[in-house]
């Protein structure tokens, strides 16, 4: 019974310590930054001053554009390099892997221009298309073209050839060797391929928008700068953290969803 | 010997490809039909220049490609020194993980780049302000993939340490570390890339020197043969640095295996 009891004692110890042990780091942050606010408030602005921010956005629009405008902005152009990078370089990416000609012709042309990071691309594409809405996609679509492409390309050379062979004993085209044995063996890294676009993109948007933009996350981030508006920086970081965290989380949904029906 | 036929005809079929590309290129440029983009015989020519030429942006290639380099390896080393030992710690020793992955969390999804700005501010446009900003992109995949790799480690294997009278440290240095290492070198080279692309976009947004500083002149004196050129010494040194890393991987892991 007392044994009982000491048990149970030092595992509430051990709870409450198990509970605040996590939040002592943050805390600790939070600490620094409190003081360091109170040395340099200009510099360096409280987490009440960036929270006061953070609601103003909501309310008083920056460049015509309230805080969700921003979002969309950015998330737009994410989307839509997302969504033309899938519907090209999946069935580019599954030709290189499974053709040999096309993989040395392609293949290679798509390996030379490969080390060139997307960011490396934006001066020359705005220096060709401008600063509107198009160089902006196409700079995203660089960037998460290339994930989307390498993956799906790898995954479909290291199918299992087990597989394959036995596609083959059952008499299957090429064709069906492809869609039926293939492409659903390859889907798993086709979406880590997904996921690394995903971040990769969100990435590139910054800075593509910080270069030169009229709405969304990195372009609140660099009117922060050219304002001296510090609060708002961290207001555009702090958003862009979490607008990653969210799309990482749909990922995952879509990821299960998807490969659930296999 | 059909096997070695068939690989001649592929390598020969992709030089003939990057050839022809080029040629393509030539001949498109030469018509005018490409616009503002020089031929690559123009673009070449830029390129030998720049080696002693410090015109637009005030350095040769040669200085800038050090400036960039310098810069890279500082916030490459800073983010793999850091990253990964915190990673493999994490993994092994519960409160550790307890006490840094809120933290770690709480940064990891803001993307480097989007720390630009404020460290401009504080820190100012410097080799230490650039590596600062390499770091936050670097430290995240290695954190990650090290702390994957010690997760992942066969429990077997750890068993049988401990059977034979391991100590829990002894375990954890002698056959946690080693079995992550393929994870981890995935996690530095995800880092290597991290880092290149943000040294790009970081020389872009501040900089008073460097490859990408030597990209952001050409275009605003319009000199699209000097950003062209510049994209293409990028492009060299990220490939010749992964190939680098291709070897030392393979030496560390075929190390761990014998």
């Amino acid at each position: 019974m007392r044994l009982d009891q000491t048990t149970h004692k030092k595992s509430l110890f051990q709870h409450v310590v198990g509970t605040l042990a996590p939040s002592f780091l943050i805390i600790l942050l939070i600490g620094v930054w409190v003081f360091a606010s109170n040395r340099n408030s200009v510099l360096v602005p409280s987490p009440v001053t960036v929270i006061q921010r953070f609601i103003k956005t909501f309310t008083n629009p920056i460049n015509n554009q309230l805080i969700w405008g921003h979002i969309w902005a950015s998330l737009k152009r994410v989307l839509l390099a997302l969504l033309i990078s899938c519907g090209i370089g999946i069935p580019f990416g599954v030709l290189i892997g499974w053709n040999k000609t096309f993989n040395a012709i392609f293949g290679t042309l798509f390996e030379v221009l490969r080390p060139i990071p997307p960011i490396a691309w934006m001066p020359l594409i705005i220096m060709l298309l401008g600063i509107g809405e198009v160089p902006k996609v196409v700079i995203v679509f660089i960037g998460t073209f290339t994930p989307i492409v390498l993956n799906t390309a790898t995954s479909i050379r290291l199918v299992d050839t087990l597989y394959l062979d036995v596609g083959r004993m059952f008499n299957a085209n090429e064709r069906q060797l492809l869609f039926h044995v293939a492409l659903p063996a390859s889907l798993t890294s086709i979406f880590a391929g997904f996921r690394t676009a995903t971040s990769g993109g969100l990435m590139v948007v910054m800075a593509a928008e910080m270069i030169g933009a009229k709405a969304g996350l990195g372009f609140l981030i660099q009117r922060g700068l050219d304002a001296f508006d510090i609060p708002l920086i961290m207001v555009g970081m702090i958003v862009i953290g979490l607008v990653g965290s969210v799309l990482a989380i749909l990922t995952d949904f879509l990821e299960r969803w998807i490969t659930h029906g296999r | 010997m059909k096997a070695y036929d068939t690989k001649l005809k592929y390598t020969f079929l992709s030089i003939a490809t990057v050839i022809a590309f080029l040629l393509l290129w030539q001949l498109l440029a030469v018509t005018g039909f490409t616009g503002i983009i020089p031929a690559p015989s123009v673009v070449f020519r830029t390129l030998l220049d720049k080696f002693s030429n410090p015109n637009p942006d005030g350095a040769t290639l040669l200085k800038n490609i050090v400036i960039s380099l310098k810069v890279s390896l500082t916030g490459l080393l800073l983010g793999i020194g850091i990253g990964v030992p915190l990673g493999w710690l994490m993994a092994w020793y519960e409160p550790v993980n307890k006490l840094v992955r809120p933290l770690f969390e709480f940064i990891r999804p803001i993307p480097p780049i989007s720390w630009i700005p404020l460290t401009i501010l504080w820190v100012g446009i410097g080799l230490g302000a650039k590596a600062m900003i390499i770091f936050f992109g670097c430290f995240v995949p290695c954190l990650i993939n090290a702390y994957a790799g010690v997760k992942t480690t066969d429990q077997t294997l750890i068993n049988v340490a401990k059977t034979f009278g391991a100590s829990n440290f002894t375990t954890f240095r002698k056959v946690a570390i080693p079995s992550s290492l393929p994870l981890t070198f995935t996690g530095m080279r995800t880092a290597l890339n991290c880092a290149w692309s943000t040294l790009v976009a970081a020389e872009l947004l501040a900089a008073n020197a460097g490859v990408g500083y030597m990209i952001t002149m050409g275009r605003s004196v319009g000199r699209v043969d000097i950003v062209i050129a510049g994209m293409i010494t990028i492009g060299v040194i990220g490939y010749v640095f992964s190939r680098l890393f291709d070897k030392i991987e393979s030496i560390v892991v075929k190390w761990r295996t014998l």
